[in-house]
């Protein structure tokens, strides 16, 4: 293959958006942005770069690997921010620790992460997101879902679900156990990919007793309504903790209205690495991976000198934008042949009206308004024609 | 909500994986044979896919669930569930080379080439001992490669070894065993929790599956 020049090129995992796209993007950054703030939150923006020792804080392997990293000219290593909630604890635990809580933060914005293609993955992608500081309750966790249901909703994208889950009660599980890094490795993956023949395989060759051994071979199916956690067998009390914690979550949740949204996952433990409890995804119909995804993170700040605990979601606009694209709800616009008063009314009543300046004729206007996705052509001595 | 789009793997798993549909009481007549590669059956549409694609229409959400390979699973790297191990199309990943490797110290042998149809596995598989391979994907007749000079060593699935012996071949090591596996999207386990738990109860039960075979090691 010839190498092209790259001037004319894009990277790979980076989009140009413009017209309806680029239109989309800021109606449903502008809806998300409403929604938090009626919740009470306010907007944090954290730079776009910083220090990476700060963005690589309880980040896990896998995102420090992700992250984009470069030098300044002292020689400092800097990285793109690769999600907000850590730039969001180093704000807090450095500046704002002192302030009464809870704290409620919302951001829109790109991240940066030098993935490998797979499922719905950009190496830019825009989140938006709240992140609810100093409060661990299950009145703050069910806020958190409540509030990531309520903006999905506002998009207009009803028919969701969530999946609920604790990191904590795998954590807990496993906590005595003193297993090797591989057999961890290995057993957190089988959960995780409810991989029940591999599990239970592997549980056979580990020297666990009968209550760890029925703890761990159930995990991949229990998965459901709200009744699963009574089946869940709870080695110690920090993961019957986790376990009523859930159910305190789905109450309060039902308050909201929205227990029935809810599956409750016991297998699930993805997510960032700095997670430590209360674990949710949401999912709408139309899309194979998840549109909202967040969780309980109550050792993250203290890194950052206080221990004050947290929780928080992220929206991925660009995946808001494939389901919507798919439900195909575009805008509608008015061509205008010439601006005169209709033009001027319209715009006034808040429709989108664009006026040709290329001086077209008839059939080319009707090409480019088909081209557009028109609604209506307005010709000059008030023609109206519905293209 | 739409049917449930379920992908099987076409090849030597499709006749086990229509057997056990057809047990639930669907009739999938025009999958034997014809070359439909969509069938629209009683409450559910089947799609049939090679057997490197079923993990991607999954993980992409195209299938809710589907029936596959691990071997080709692994090599995918999908972001899938898997719940189920269904006991046929067992086969298992080697390491192959000419019988002169059998006794020598191939893992010692700098810049071996490797001929696969594999190429994630196989990189991970060396990766993961520290030795240098340099690997090369082909797509087809992966035993031809080391008679011809094209590389030292394969990495390919053996059923009976019988490929193997005809072309002078010897196992060295078995990366894994692999079986057909009932595979779901995330998504779709959350959104359709009820219909998945209901197909997944049905093909735990029917006579098609072989209860407890061996799952190869992740």
């Amino acid at each position: 293959m010839i190498s092209q020049p790259l001037d004319k090129q894009l990277p790979h995992g980076v989009a140009d958006l413009f017209f309806n796209d680029a239109a989309r993007k800021r109606a449903v950054e502008r809806a998300l942005a409403e929604t938090f703030a009626r919740w009470g939150y306010s907007e944090i923006i954290p730079p776009m770069f910083e220090y990476y020792e700060s963005l690589a804080a309880e980040a896990g392997a896998q995102l420090r690997e992700e992250m984009y990293r470069f030098f300044d000219r002292d020689g400092r290593t800097l990285a793109l921010r690769a999600d907000f909630t850590i730039p969001t604890a180093r704000v807090v635990g450095t500046k704002l620790f002192d302030r009464a809580m809870p704290l409620r933060f919302f951001y829109i914005g790109s991240v940066f992460r030098y993935e490998e293609a797979q499922a719905g993955v950009r190496r830019e992608f825009t989140q938006a997101g709240v992140e609810l500081i100093g409060a661990d309750t299950p009145d703050a966790d069910a806020e958190a879902v409540a509030l990531a249901m309520t903006a999905l909703r506002a998009l207009g994208l009803n028919d969701f679900r969530f999946t609920l889950s604790n990191a904590a009660y795998l954590q807990a599980t496993l906590r005595d156990l003193a297993l090797t890094a591989a057999d961890d490795a290995a057993l957190r993956e089988a959960v995780r990919r409810k991989n029940a023949p591999a599990l239970a395989q592997l549980l056979a060759t580990l020297p666990l007793d009968a209550p760890h051994q029925a703890a761990l071979a159930q995990l991949p199916s229990l998965w459901g309504d709200p009744a699963v956690l009574a089946r869940a067998v709870c080695v110690n009390d920090d993961a019957r903790a986790a376990i009523g914690r859930l159910g305190d979550v789905v109450a309060r949740l039902a308050q909201f209205g929205l227990a029935d949204c809810v599956t409750l996952d016991l297998a699930e433990n993805r997510g960032m690495a700095y997670y430590t409890g209360v674990l949710f995804e949401g999912f709408v119909q139309g899309l194979g991976f998840a549109v909202a995804s967040g969780g309980r993170y109550d050792n993250l700040i203290a890194h950052f000198g206080h221990d004050i605990p947290a929780v928080g979601f992220a929206i991925g606009v660009e995946r808001v934008m494939m389901l919507q694209r798919a439900r195909a709800s575009v805008a509608p616009a008015v061509i205008a042949q010439m601006y005169d008063g209709r033009v001027e009314e319209a715009r006034a009543r808040g429709l989108v009206v664009e006026v040709d300046v290329l001086n077209r004729d008839e059939a080319a206007l009707r090409e480019y308004a088909r081209v557009r996705g028109a609604q209506a052509i307005w010709w000059r001595e008030g023609g109206i024609e519905n293209a | 909500m739409p049917n449930l789009t379920i992908a099987l793997a076409k090849g030597r798993l499709l006749g086990p994986s229509l057997a056990i549909f057809e047990s639930l009481g669907h009739n999938l007549n025009e999958a034997r044979g014809s070359r439909k590669l969509v069938i629209a059956a009683r409450d559910a549409r089947f799609v049939l896919a090679k057997p490197m694609d079923v993990p991607i229409y999954v993980e992409y959400g195209a299938a809710d669930v589907g029936i596959v390979g691990q071997d080709a699973l692994r090599e995918s790297g999908a972001n899938v569930y898997e719940p189920l191990a269904l006991g046929f199309g067992a086969c298992r990943l080697v390491v192959a080379g000419k019988a002169e490797y059998k006794n020598a110290e191939w893992k010692m042998l700098a810049g071996l080439r490797v001929a696969t149809k594999y190429p994630r596995v196989t990189k991970q598989y060396f990766s993961a001992r520290g030795l240098s391979a340099e690997v090369i994907e082909v797509y087809g007749s992966v035993e031809l490669t080391p008679m011809v000079g094209l590389a030292d060593l394969i990495v390919d699935v053996v059923e009976t070894g019988r490929t193997l012996r005809e072309n002078g071949l010897v196992e060295l090591d078995e990366i894994f065993r692999s079986q057909a596996a009932f595979i779901v999207n995330r998504a779709a386990h959350t959104l359709r929790a009820n219909e998945i738990r209901e197909v997944m109860e049905k093909i735990q039960n029917s006579k098609f599956v072989i209860q407890n075979s061996p799952v190869g090691k992740v």
